[in-house]
């Protein structure tokens, strides 16, 4: 067994390769016979090698040192003023790198703000849009025409051939009408007739007037048209229907008429609701399908009574379309400014003809009555 | 100094000088890249000590590289002290907790990052020696020093130390030698 100072002394030679030829061999084999030994060996070395590195550093300091110590100093400091200039010189791009490297974090945080607002916008007004959209759920039943390419004028200076010319350029827009009084005044949607240059209606025979807009209340949406001034319109001495402004009950059988397209349309189906879009109270949803063109048309009862007219439906339902109530109506012709109405009042009958008449005979008689509105505005 | 006066080493030649202790070549590498340093840390809120500071230890780095033979450089020397320097102010800067730690740099930087690595690991090493050492007093300090630094003889410290015979000053190496390996190992293992 090996004293330990000895041993420590055989490391040391060891690692100064001091040992001799038999000191060696017998060092290597203890080493690789006593692993306790071996491991003093390792940390020995270790320790030494820690002890060489402390002192070849702290030589290395003092060196440095005195080279510092050594230094001229005012001549480090101009050439250190140098160093920029010389690189200012060298390279013009340099202060614009500089920036960029010096604001790159604040750039990137306002880039990220930038961002974050700009979506965050973005999110809340697509909220925003959809939370309103049931507002557009509620389309206007007009029809929108083909745009006339000519000058309206020149369509209106030619009126010998206005039918043709009418025909030839059928309008912007078009939807429904009906007569109030055998006279020739007529009821229709404001949103038909809004921003129109001319209106025009059109029977089912296929007659066209002109027609001039008395009275427009777009609260209610409903437009009051007068027969313009025209000889050739004929009119009636009664009307078939009669108007009925009290409550009707839900359920009731109700039919309408209109121009979808360019031939009148029948329509049926019944009162569903007694009030319209979102508890609008001023109208009935009624369950009946209408197109683009209906707005404006009469809605009867079963004995052929005008209870609303169609103004428009849900987008989003089937069968929601919406018709104003006809006690409507009358508030709305009462609210005509009398000098609008020049001569006469609207003589408007409660009387019905038709109470008895089946269906189909019904429907003959009124859509006698009822006529395409179309309207010709500038192109915007 | 001027320029005429100055010699007119490569990068190879410095380092190979650094190698093998020349004091005339550390004296150029001193020269030569101080002033790059010194603004470098003058111009991002540090003062002429810190840049001497900065920059000795950043030659410790390179010195330590270069003595074994693990340095590996890729870019110019310059670069490398530049890089070098600036990690180390970088850190100075985070440990006396300032704000904006960008600095405003000139030189083109290079990865160091591994030999930052390693000599991080160097420099606990030597704390933890300068600390064991400090702790474990004269003369064993001097005594240990001598013989495993400046490699003297134990002839030669047994005159120095003024001991009756070499077994004397062998033994009291001895006991030296298993103090410090104590107080060395003690915090060494831990790590």
């Amino acid at each position: 067994m090996i004293d330990h100072q000895k041993f420590t002394d055989w490391i040391d030679k060891w690692l100064r390769n001091e040992l001799t030829e038999t000191e060696r061999l017998e060092f290597e084999m203890l080493r690789r016979s006593d692993p306790v030994l071996a491991q003093r060996a390792n940390e020995q070395q270790q320790l030494a090698k820690a002890l060489k590195n402390y002192g070849q550093r702290t030589d290395f300091r003092s060196r440095l040192n005195r080279i510092h110590a050594s230094l001229d100093m005012d001549a480090v400091r101009d050439e250190a003023n140098q160093v920029s200039k010389v690189r200012k010189l060298h390279r013009n791009g340099g202060t614009i790198r500089q920036l960029w490297q010096t604001y790159r974090p604040i750039l990137a945080v306002a880039a990220s703000v930038a961002l974050i607002t700009t979506f965050g916008t973005l999110m809340l007004v697509r909220q925003y849009q959809s939370s309103h959209k049931q507002q557009e759920q509620y389309s206007m039943m007009r029809r929108d025409l083909q745009a006339i390419r000519r000058s309206q004028n020149a369509i209106l200076q030619d009126l010998n051939a206005r039918e043709r010319a009418l025909q030839i350029n059928p309008g912007q827009v078009a939807g429904s009408g009906f007569l109030l009084s055998p006279d020739g005044y007529l009821v229709t949607n404001t949103h038909i007739i809004q921003d129109a240059d001319s209106v025009y209606i059109q029977s089912t025979h296929g007659d066209i007037y002109k027609a001039k807009v008395v009275y427009a209340d777009r609260k209610y949406d409903l437009a009051i048209l007068q027969v313009h001034e025209d000889s050739a319109f004929r009119g009636k001495t009664v009307l078939p229907y009669g108007f009925e402004a009290g409550p009707t009950d839900l359920g009731e059988r109700v039919f309408t008429l209109g121009f979808p397209r360019e031939e009148i349309v029948y329509g049926e189906g019944y009162l569903s609701s007694k009030t319209g879009y979102r508890g609008d109270s001023t109208a009935y949803q009624v369950a009946i399908s209408v197109n683009p063109g209906n707005s404006g048309g009469p809605l009867l009862d079963e004995k052929g009574n005008v209870i609303g007219i169609i103004s428009g439906k849900q987008t989003s339902t089937e069968g929601a379309t919406f018709a104003i109530k006809t006690d409507y109506l009358f508030r709305a012709i009462s609210a005509i400014p009398t000098d609008s109405l020049k001569n006469s009042s609207i003589r408007m009958s409660r009387k019905n003809g038709l109470a008895k008449l089946a269906r189909k005979d019904q429907i003959k008689k009124i859509q006698e009555s009822v006529y395409m509105v179309k309207v010709f505005k500038h192109e915007k | 100094m001027t320029e005429s006066n100055r010699l007119h080493v490569s990068d190879d030649q410095l380092l190979a000088g650094l190698a093998n202790g020349s004091d005339e070549i550390l004296e150029e590498l001193y020269r030569r890249y101080f002033p790059m340093v010194l603004h470098l840390i003058q111009n991002n809120s540090g003062s002429e000590d810190d840049a001497k500071d900065i920059y000795q230890e950043t030659l410790i780095v390179l010195y330590e590289k270069v003595t074994s033979d693990s340095l590996e450089l890729h870019c110019q020397l310059k670069t490398y002290l530049y890089s070098v320097s600036r990690r180390l102010w970088l850190k100075q800067l985070s440990k006396r907790s300032r704000n904006g730690h960008s600095l405003i740099d000139t030189e083109d930087l290079a990865d160091v990052d591994d030999d930052l690595i390693d000599h991080e690991a160097r420099d606990r090493q030597f704390d933890l020696m300068a600390d064991s050492l400090d702790r474990l007093g004269e003369p064993c300090r001097t005594l240990l020093e001598d013989f495993y630094i400046r490699h003297l003889s134990m002839q030669d410290i047994t005159e120095k130390f003024g001991y009756t015979n070499a077994d004397n000053a062998k033994t009291q190496k001895y006991k030296c030698l298993m103090r410090l390996k104590r107080l060395f190992f003690s915090v060494f293992k831990e790590e």
